[in-house]
């Protein structure tokens, strides 16, 4: 995929914002992740983050060092003639996550969708994701792509408290709730995968680009 | 090590807060006015990444339970160290056993308070600031109690004078009720009606603020945008849902969002924004990144003037 003239723009003092197109699509968001990457390991002076979005990407840097006219050019340049290659030599991370399938709302899923439970386990489980980013809470991944006879709505009202481990789709992606925290997707299963501890070195298990397959348990 | 002794109802363990795991969905966090906290640090001779109390919605106390120098900055309160008044942004001497009451807080929002060695509760992705939704970091991911103690850090430099004390024009206007603003990455969207809503009225931050962002009430910003593809944003960053009122994100935001971005908080202003309690007024006005930016390097100049003559006058005098 070729992008031409990613468009740089200030978000607020320490950050740029590196739009490469206008409308999202896997394709983009491949080009986005594997220019992120570029990004992070070129070494370039004063940045200290970088965090992909659907669009683009943004750059943390710090403005006491440098300033937006001097690097953004920079980081656009960087953007621009990052080689494929970078794409081809990254480890290809792939994750298996166990899934107990007795989710709260295994059974409304079923009948919003108009499938079996059995059915509506077997589709889940047989899909291959991808990361799209990382965002919500720590540690939780937007994984797509949900196929779409299991693409249902958020829930009209979110719950207060889903708990941590829980397996839920929404709209076309699924994801793992990783810390208890308030959540308005279905669930259809539990893991005991620990998604997140800041404790550990990722402390974050999914990356951005990383696939996951679900995997049914008992 | 400091006892808590009468916990308010909100009291946190914070520092500058978590800059490089973005990516895997960690918020920034820490202080959400850091430059009171930094200067705070610069009064007590802590390095400016150390951790400090953040103190809001009410009174309490501390004790401190070996002699330290602390300082207080931020929101205005009346304190007192067992019994006596404590002067606001300077460097205190307390001795083991001295109880720190902090009767009312009366203007502003949060209140920091900095102890020589900074306190010394475990390292997590680089920070020592609690991060409440996620249960970690700080005192074991929760906000402090009655009865809690945290041990304080090695002092790794002079302690400045005692009564040491930070002119007042090298700190923000906390007394203004004007944030400057930049351009956000959705700010093209927005039609000249809408800029001219954001900048010409008066807002007021509304009780639905917390941490993680404040609700603005004031004059809604009309926009037909729905939900955009998620973006990252940052605190400072003021976005518009569909129901027209602006929230600021502050420290605890999420690192990515789908609501249009109009405008980003001058950083150089953050800690006014932060300040700001619910009902109190607030105005926007439209700067250039490069002024944005000059006024940050402002900040930083005057934090580094202040902490330059904090180590000066520690060096002046022999250790107490």
């Amino acid at each position: 995929m070729t992008v031409n003239n990613p468009v740089a723009q200030p978000l607020g003092d320490s950050a740029i914002n590196i739009t490469f197109r206008s409308e999202r699509s896997p394709e983009l968001l491949r080009h986005v992740h594997a220019a992120a990457r570029s990004l992070s390991s070129a070494g370039i002076p004063h940045v200290y983050d970088v965090v992909p979005g659907y669009l683009g990407l943004t750059v943390f840097y710090d403005p006491l060092s440098t300033t937006y006219r001097e690097i953004a050019p920079q980081l656009v340049d960087q953007c621009t003639r990052f080689g494929q290659e970078s794409a081809a030599h990254r480890e290809k991370r792939e994750h298996v996550i166990a899934v107990r399938y007795d989710g709260i709302d295994l059974e409304s899923i079923a009948s919003a969708t108009g499938l079996s439970i059995d059915d509506v386990v077997a589709r889940h489980a047989a899909g291959t994701y991808t990361v799209d980013l990382l965002g919500f809470v720590p540690g939780f991944a937007y994984l797509s792509e949900l196929e779409p006879a299991l693409q249902i709505p958020r829930r009209p009202q979110p719950r207060p408290r889903v708990p941590a481990g829980s397996v839920a789709i929404a709209a076309a992606q699924t994801g793992v709730y990783p810390l208890d925290t308030p959540g308005g997707w279905h669930i259809i299963g539990y893991t005991t995968t620990v998604m997140f501890d800041p404790a550990r070195n990722p402390a974050a298990l999914l990356a951005p680009g990383d696939s996951v397959r679900f995997e049914r348990v008992p | 090590m400091i006892t808590i002794s009468k916990a308010p109802p909100y009291l946190t363990v914070q520092d500058a807060g978590r800059k490089r795991s973005r990516a895997a969905g960690v918020p920034q966090g820490g202080a959400m006015d850091s430059f009171a906290l930094t200067v705070a640090n610069a009064l007590v001779g802590n390095p400016p990444d150390s951790a400090g109390l953040e103190w809001a919605l009410g009174g309490g106390s501390v004790r401190f339970d070996r002699e330290c120098v602390f300082a207080t900055t931020g929101a205005t309160a009346a304190i007192t160290l067992s019994g006596t008044d404590v002067a606001p942004c300077t460097t205190t001497l307390a001795r083991a056993g001295d109880v720190l009451t902090v009767e009312t807080i009366t203007g502003g929002r949060f209140l920091y308070i900095a102890c020589s060695g900074g306190l010394d509760v475990p390292l997590l992705l680089g920070s020592r600031s609690t991060y409440l939704p996620g249960h970690f970091g700080g005192y074991q991911g929760r906000m402090l109690r009655t009865g809690d103690w945290i041990p304080l850090g090695p002092e790794t430099a002079p302690r400045p004078k005692r009564g040491f004390h930070c002119a007042a024009d090298l700190m923000p206007r906390y007394d203004t009720a004007i944030v400057h603003v930049t351009r956000g990455t959705h700010g093209s969207l927005f039609d000249d009606a809408a800029w001219a809503r954001l900048t010409e009225s008066e807002y007021r931050v509304s009780t639905a603020s917390d941490r993680t962002g404040y609700k603005l009430e004031g004059p809604p910003i009309v926009t037909s945008l729905g939900a955009l593809p998620s973006e990252p944003g940052c605190p400072g960053v003021i976005q518009v849902p569909q129901d027209g009122f602006p929230i600021a994100l502050m420290a605890d935001a999420p690192t990515v969002g789908g609501y249009p971005k109009i405008a980003v908080a001058s950083e150089a202003d953050l800690p006014i924004l932060a300040q700001r309690r619910p009902g109190d007024p607030l105005r926007f006005e439209l700067i250039t990144i490069e002024q944005s930016q000059r006024a940050l390097r402002r900040r930083a100049a005057d934090l580094n003037t202040i902490a330059q003559l904090a180590l000066r006058s520690g060096e002046r005098e022999p250790r107490f």
